[in-house]
């Protein structure tokens, strides 16, 4: 008996504190987004939230523009990392250099930078009066700052979108990689005696190999994207603002009474990312992303 | 066996939440005897305790200011151990108070906390605050007027000495010279120059404490005056209507601002690099010397400059309270006595450590003690003290700042 329970047993702590601290808190915030917040003196149940954030365009604008740059960044970062794990790989087929290495650590710099660093990173950049439109004011590309394109905190999230792509695409590689290594060498000498060149052998073998891993990869990218606060924050604008924001910004202005609002934005993010998560594990399922290879 | 699992860890769920609720805290009861004790007992309790102070932590020079010359007095004469709790905004130690409030938290984290206004109000309306202490401290009894109206109300909110004076501020424009050589005198002007110089102006997006503040002084302006808002909110009946001449005003200058309006700096530090970076050619402050010390550090421009409008500017009084569930009360009512003392106050006043007002009656002090003060240089970025004591004007009640804070989403930002 002991030894059937002891693996429970011992995923215990990690499980109990899980469900206390996650789950509770999701319920917390499904409660209070219902109107149930004692601390005020509110112990009754509504949907009033929902159905007044339903019936403004302000929350309807921001769902749209976050599905916009969720689905650009992830389609971005998808392609980028894609091409990035591929020339790495077939570089690594022609040589096994040094060079190679630091190119493989290059790639991988971004994994390392928090979002929120990386965000800043881009404001500095590429803001108008941006380390990169002084420089090029200075060389005499552009005449003034101003000549230099917006491209933080513009209306159509590029800000979000540029930093999303260059945290995001060596991710992507990340999980595409280990799927190349398995590519045996053989397999490039067979399709090379039947007379394929470097493109046929990657769109004959390469990229059906990755597809399962690949669309994956991109799903969690916009997952993710899709719910993260602190880069749009720093990157967005005002109105309309991606839906963690919207809920920020709904949270932190006006009376505590706003709270049940700012509460039914957060669980509607958490139900929409909890769904795109189930599509995702279906597909990884169904493909069998990693087996199926020898 | 899964059925199991799941069941152990809902029954380990209750048994947390049991202990938090239940267990009454010795420890938390004694120290509501200290509003009874003495100063003498409460400094005595007060040493080897740690404070934590929760503050806005979006200003290098105030930080720099408690962490280098506040804390290590602290340590060595009180033995006492402040340490700096840095939040993006005063709100955010509100929401933490409420969330540990309905959880029954009886010993929290929070010992110090830096609030005015509308976090006031909503501190003391959902009873976040501990007591009426500030009547306890030595220096508050010794150096500051409890009738004076600033001290008396936040915000038009009775203190009740729940809170303790820390400083004053007072709102100011913050321009360079070279690029504005005449400031705008009302918001009359501001619009004229604004509509001239399309492009150089903008101000942080609400709920930005300055960015509300700046809106403040539209509505005084464009609405007739503050007088007629000095009653509750809900007392106006058509207050939306009064409303609608800041709204028309803000909309009319928004193509000419940053990026033609459509989008505003997220917080005061992104328009103050705007303005660093030579962006924008004006930023603001709720603090009337905070430009001239960014000018010492060289992050200004020297040519940096503030002004005033010619209907005055608004002004307030910050303070320092202490939370409901404080675990170290002690020391946190040692250390804002400390910082109410006329040392503290005079370094806080020279630009050099922050540039903030002192929160101490001046009459009260000694003549050296005056002396110290006079000799405070503050730069040429600043306004001379007579200047901006004479253009005050009276904060708005936080309801209101509710309601415009709000409508600014809807009417400003949203087109």
């Amino acid at each position: 008996m002991l030894r059937k329970i002891k693996p429970y047993l011992l995923l215990f702590p990690a499980a109990a504190t899980i469900v206390l601290l996650f789950f509770g808190g999701l319920f917390d915030g499904f409660l209070k987004s219902l109107g149930y917040f004692p601390a005020i003196g509110e112990t009754g149940f509504s949907l009033k939230a929902y159905s007044s954030l339903f019936h403004s365009d302000a929350f309807w604008d921001s769902l749209i523009v976050t599905i916009r740059i969720a689905a650009i960044s992830s389609v971005l970062s998808a392609f980028l990392g894609a091409i990035v794990a591929v020339v790495v790989f077939m570089m690594h087929e022609k040589s096994r250099s040094g060079a190679l290495n630091l190119w493989n650590r290059l790639f991988q710099l971004p994994l390392t930078i928090p979002h929120l660093v990386g965000g800043y990173v881009i404001v500095l950049l590429f803001m108008q009066s941006g380390f990169l439109s002084k420089i090029l004011a200075k060389v005499g590309v552009i005449e003034q700052i101003p000549d230099f394109p917006v491209l933080v905190n513009d209306s159509f999230g590029w800000g979000i979108i540029l930093a999303y792509t260059w945290k995001e695409a060596p991710f992507v590689a990340l999980m595409v990689y280990p799927v190349l290594e398995r590519i045996h060498r053989k397999w490039r000498d067979v399709s090379r005696v039947y007379g394929a060149g470097n493109w046929d052998f990657i769109r004959e073998i390469v990229v059906p190999a990755i597809l399962p891993a690949w669309t994956v990869a991109a799903f969690i990218v916009f997952v993710f994207t899709f719910s993260a606060f602190e880069v749009p924050y720093l990157l967005g604008v005002t109105y309309p603002s991606m839906l963690p924001v919207y809920s920020y910004q709904l949270y932190s202005s006006g009376t505590l009474a706003d709270r049940p609002e700012a509460l039914a934005v957060n669980l509607i993010l958490a139900l929409l990312t909890v769904l795109l998560g189930l599509i995702a594990y279906y597909f990884s399922k169904r493909w069998n992303v990693l087996k199926g290879w020898e | 066996m899964k059925k199991w699992a799941l069941a152990a860890t809902g029954l380990l769920a209750l048994a947390l939440g049991a202990c938090a609720n239940g267990a009454s805290d010795p420890a938390a009861e004694n120290t509501d005897d200290l509003l009874d004790s003495d100063w003498k007992t409460i400094a005595a309790e007060a040493e080897g305790q740690e404070v934590n102070m929760y503050m806005w932590g979006g200003n290098e020079n105030i930080n720099r200011y408690l962490d280098d010359w506040v804390a290590p007095r602290l340590q060595e004469e009180y033995d006492v151990d402040l340490q700096r709790v840095p939040v993006n905004d005063a709100q955010d130690f509100i929401n933490q108070l409420v969330d540990e409030k309905s959880a029954g938290k009886k010993k929290g984290s929070i010992d110090i906390i830096w609030i005015n206004g509308e976090n006031f109000k909503a501190a003391k309306d959902n009873e976040l605050l501990w007591g009426d202490f500030a009547g306890k401290l030595p220096n508050f009894n010794e150096y500051i007027n409890p009738d004076a109206l600033e001290v008396a109300e936040d915000f038009g909110e009775p203190v009740e000495g729940l809170e303790a004076p820390w400083g004053k501020a007072q709102f100011v424009f913050v321009h360079d010279e070279k690029k504005v050589a005449e400031p705008p005198k009302s918001m009359e002007e501001l619009a004229e120059w604004v509509k001239e110089n399309p492009g150089q102006f903008t101000y942080p997006a609400l709920p930005d404490f300055t960015g509300s503040a700046f809106i403040r002084h539209v509505l005084y302006e464009t609405t007739g005056g503050y007088e007629q808002y000095q009653q509750p909110a809900a007392d106006i009946e058509d207050l939306e209507q009064r409303l609608a001449p800041m709204w028309q005003y803000l909309n009319e200058i928004e193509p000419y601002l940053w990026r033609k309006g459509e989008t505003y700096p997220e917080s005061l530090a992104k328009l103050d690099q705007l303005y660093a970076n030579g962006e924008v050619s004006m930023t603001m402050s709720y603090d009337p010397a905070l430009a001239a010390s960014e000018v010492m550090k060289g992050r200004f421009p020297e040519s940096t400059k503030t002004f005033l409008l010619k209907g005055g500017t608004l002004a307030n009084t910050h303070f320092l309270s202490i939370p409901f569930n404080s675990s170290d009360k002690a020391g946190a009512l040692v250390a804002i006595n400390e910082m109410l003392s006329p040392e503290a106050q005079t370094a806080k006043l020279s630009p050099e450590n922050w540039g903030d007002l002192s929160a101490l009656d001046f009459e009260k002090l000694s003549a050296e003690q005056q002396k110290a003060m006079n000799e405070v240089d503050f730069g040429p970025a600043t306004l001379p003290l007579e200047e901006l004591e004479g253009n005050r004007l009276p904060e708005l009640s936080s309801d209101y700042i509710e309601v415009i804070e709000k409508g600014w989403m809807e009417n400003v930002a949203k087109d």
